[in-house]
């Protein structure tokens, strides 16, 4: 009887853990090189193209409704003749205390067993509560049930959804090629290789600026570069705890004591 | 048949004549707000269901708008009917009686309004039973720690308690009209009224209740109000995040709830003059006392929300205090707020204003305007200056948002209006109190 | 047969005089208003003890232990981390607590209300109709023929100004 008592009492206490896992799977994270990165939006293209983005068209980017899960913010400094123009990439930061995953009164998103903030569209009523906390702004909301010319959807990614009007979307970290590389290493029996999973963004990418790999294992990339001295993490203040880090661009005359932002 | 037996057959017949003698100028009006709130409320809302939400004007940076506005604007409504019939019963303030049936109808219709507010506001709205917590097909319950689901639950248990309330408040009037009423309202009114007879054992039980229901009601009202604020004020976003959003909105949902039910008063004594027997000068002495002291209240908060903007002295507070106070529309908008709330119900200083119906309405027009501000500046202004200032994006309502808005309104004195011809706007038994009982001593002078 | 008998009265204090009286003799009377006495028949008679506390009470603390179970049960049911925040957490909680301490109150006390006033209860019962509007009545139940006499003349000398032998109507 005690025994039984012991191991509620057990079990209740793991769950005072934040984001009940003992070991979770995997931990995602990107490494956004700013260094490398020269902003070309090869992976902007690349993620319209991996996860049926629609295109809006003119009047709904000009509300501000374009559906980039992925988009490069460009901030200018400094009056005409001498502007320095800074840009960054800026995807879903997979955050371990998202404040979006509190606001969602349906569980429609949740952190997943690989360390993901996943977004679960049939679960989705469109209250845009998690548009609303967070602080991002990643989170795209399906304003109408957007069509595609012929013959546009026929290029459609069979292994990924179409959303209906009504559903809220953000980068899943291409959530598909996870599941495929997971899959495939079960199959084979082997743990996931590092480099094994590569998001559409980092696959595109032309000067290698994204790494994509598993925080747990300790000999893959983006363990090692997250260590890196230029790295940061965007709005670190709020404490959101990202999975994305950034690493700062060492501009001349710079003393790096400031980030992009 | 003293003077005191005759007052209280008075007021039967009052209330009676009320809900029976119905001119053709009623009906025009009823079809015109009911024609009006369905072309303006649910044809663009089918639309709206049709295409999906982008017919609104709602982007990215902010996707809460106009209809969550109204949403907390309605809350805000609907909070003044419990609050004159819980608290100022429980403080024994005997001028509730006269008022405090029409307040509670008027709560009622208002969280109808909420519900659709909230249902129109969602992206997939013939989905709106998934926020329910029952065993379902899906195997999923809703979480319980989403500010939302709070609402859920708050918003359910005032509809709840609200509409409990009120049936049981008007049980005994129904006894008392189902005499004197012929045709479908007599078979109506002695099926609502359960049998009721008026015996001391009855009414022993009753009046234990409303005590029960007051002392229940009088915090769920305070509750209510702080969990829709936590709606803003959990997330992390500047200008939503405030520790002073619980008291803030209470005020203000409190304030704005008295000023609908000025208004609410004054239409009725203009369309029943036979009500100003009952509602009188009195009464709106001591709402407009309630206004002003509320609209001082809510002054003080609305200064120290900026003030502590000002002292957190954050990029992002500063972002967001001068998006809202220096950059027009918004600084307009906020100018107007102030004028509406905090310098128009300064005239209720003066006792001759706060005594004259007209004067009161018009005030209570401004203060509810200016509520409405409130809310729109801090729900979608606040959302168009969050983090990253390449997303910062301003919103406009659309055309349907207006529509919807100005067709929730007709639908709500729709709705008031249909309810005054079934349910006593009159708590008759109460008033009856007011009055005094027929006691055999007082005949000489009675 | 038995019927009851039903005194009509214009003012409250000679009503409850009467009560009084009538009770004093052995009888159990029910006191018809259209207005709360309740202060009134207290003073006179003493305090009433209220079952209805209970049923609040219970419905109270029901739900809150109600509420309290059912979101942190179903939260630990289904395993959902969020925000990396506790899935056994007190604080949000009690939120839902509060509300359905307020809700099941409500609805408890409601009940509990009808029960204790036998509602509803639609079929006949002695009545008289100006009672619901501005008389105050008298009843009591149970009475044989022999004994109306005795009560009608007690009723009238305390005032009554109507005494009926009644079969139970429709009201």
């Amino acid at each position: 009887m005690a025994g039984i008592f012991d191991r509620i009492i057990g079990k209740l206490k793991d769950y005072r853990h934040p984001g009940y896992f003992r070991k979770p799977d995997h931990k995602w994270t990107m490494v956004v090189d700013l260094d490398m990165c020269n902003g070309c939006e090869a992976c902007v293209v690349a993620c319209y193209a991996e996860n049926n983005l629609p295109t809006v068209g003119k009047v709904d980017c000009s509300k501000s409704r374009a559906f980039s899960w992925l988009r490069i913010e460009r901030y200018v400094e400094g009056e005409y003749p001498n502007v320095k123009v800074k840009f960054i990439p800026i995807m879903c930061q997979h955050c371990s205390k998202a404040p979006c995953e509190i606001g969602c009164p349906v569980y429609a998103t949740y952190h997943n067993q690989d360390g993901l903030n996943v977004q679960v569209y049939n679960r989705c009523v469109g209250t845009f509560t998690c548009a609303t906390y967070c602080p991002y702004d990643v989170r795209r909301f399906n304003w109408f049930t957007y069509k595609r010319d012929k013959p546009l959807d026929e290029q459609l990614n069979p292994d990924v959804t179409v959303r209906e009007m009504g559903v809220m979307e953000k980068c899943s970290f291409c959530i598909q090629r996870i599941r495929y590389a997971k899959d495939r290493a079960k199959d084979e029996g082997r743990p996931v290789k590092d480099g094994e999973v590569k998001p559409a963004c980092v696959q595109s990418c032309p000067t290698g600026a994204l790494t994509f790999g598993d925080l747990l294992d300790p000999d893959s990339r983006v363990s090692k570069m997250v260590n890196d001295p230029r790295g940061y993490k965007l709005l670190s203040e709020l404490n959101t705890d990202p999975s994305v880090v950034y690493l700062r661009r060492v501009v001349e005359g710079s003393s790096g004591g400031h980030g992009h932002e | 048949m003293n003077n005191i037996t005759r007052k209280c057959r008075e007021i039967n017949e009052d209330l009676l004549s009320i809900m029976t003698k119905t001119g053709p100028g009623y009906y025009v009006l009823v079809a015109v707000c009911g024609i009006l709130a369905i072309t303006l409320f649910w044809l663009p809302w089918a639309y709206q269901i049709y295409y999906g939400q982008g017919v609104t004007g709602l982007n990215m940076p902010v996707p809460w708008g106009a209809y969550l506005v109204n949403f907390v604007f309605w809350v805000g409504i609907a909070h003044a009917g419990t609050l004159i019939s819980a608290m100022l019963y429980i403080t024994h303030t005997p001028w509730r009686r006269a008022i405090a049936r029409g307040a509670e109808t008027m709560t009622l219709f208002a969280l109808i309004l909420v519900t659709l507010s909230v249902f129109v506001h969602m992206g997939r709205p013939w989905n709106f039973y998934w926020n329910f917590p029952y065993p379902n097909t899906r195997q999923l319950w809703p979480s319980f720690q989403s500010p939302l689901m709070f609402d859920v639950f708050a918003i359910g248990t005032y509809f709840t308690s609200s509409v409990v309330f009120l049936y049981f408040g008007m049980i005994p009037d129904f006894a008392s009209l189902k005499h004197s009423s012929t045709g479908w309202r007599k078979d109506l009114y002695t099926a609502l009224s359960l049998g009721w007879t008026g015996t001391d054992r009855e009414w022993h039980v009753q009046g234990r209740a409303t005590m029960f229901f007051s002392s229940f009601i009088m915090p769920l009202v305070v509750s209510v109000h702080s969990i829709v604020s936590w709606d803003f004020a959990l997330s992390i976003v500047p200008g939503y995040n405030k520790t002073v959003f619980a008291p803030y909105f209470v005020t203000g949902a409190l304030l704005s709830g008295f000023a609908g039910v000025i208004v609410m008063l004054t239409v009725m004594r203009r369309a029943y003059p036979v009500l100003k027997k009952y509602v009188t000068e009195y009464h709106y002495d001591r709402i407009g006392q309630m206004v002003l002291a509320l609209s001082l209240v809510w002054s003080y908060c609305t200064l120290m929300e900026v003030l502590t903007g000002i002292y957190a002295d954050t990029s992002l507070e500063k972002e967001h205090l001068i998006y809202k106070i220096l950059t027009s529309p918004s600084m307009e908008l906020f100018a107007l707020m102030i004028f509406c709330n905090t310098f128009i119900p300064l005239v209720l200083i003066w006792r001759r204003v706060r005594k004259s119906a007209a004067l009161m309405f018009l005030v209570s027009l401004f203060v509810l305007l200016g509520m409405w501000l409130e809310r729109f500046l801090i729900i979608p202004n606040s959302l168009s200056r969050k983090f990253l200032p390449y997303f910062w994006h301003d919103y406009h309502m659309s055309w349907v948002e207006v529509s919807i808005t100005f067709g929730a309104i007709l639908g709500f004195i729709t709705l008031f209006m249909i309810s005054i011809k079934i349910f006593p706007i009159l708590s008759a038994f109460e008033v009856k109190e007011d009055v005094g009982l027929p006691v055999s001593k007082e005949d000489d002078h009675g | 047969m038995d019927k009851a008998v039903l005194g009509v009265f214009g003012y409250a204090d000679v009503m409850i005089n009467a009560a009084k009286k009538v009770k004093e003799a052995g009888y159990s009377v029910s006191m018809l208003s259209p207005v709360p006495l309740v202060h009134e028949i207290e003073h006179e008679m003493g305090k009433r003890f209220d079952f209805l506390r209970f049923f609040t009470l219970f419905g109270g603390l029901g739900g809150f232990f109600g509420g309290t179970v059912f979101a942190l049960g179903t939260a630990v049911l289904y395993i959902m981390p969020r925000g990396g925040r506790p899935i056994f957490a007190a604080t949000p909680t009690l939120i839902i607590s509060y509300e359905s301490t307020i809700l099941a109150g409500v609805l408890f006390t409601m009940l509990g209300f009808l029960m204790l006033c036998r509602l509803p209860y639609f079929k006949k019962k002695v009545f008289e109709e100006k009672i619901a509007i501005d008389h105050f009545g008298l009843v009591i139940e149970g009475v044989s023929a022999e004994r109306f006499l005795s009560i009608e003349k007690m009723l009238t000398e305390n005032g009554a100004s109507e005494v009926r032998w009644v079969e139970k109507s429709t009201c």
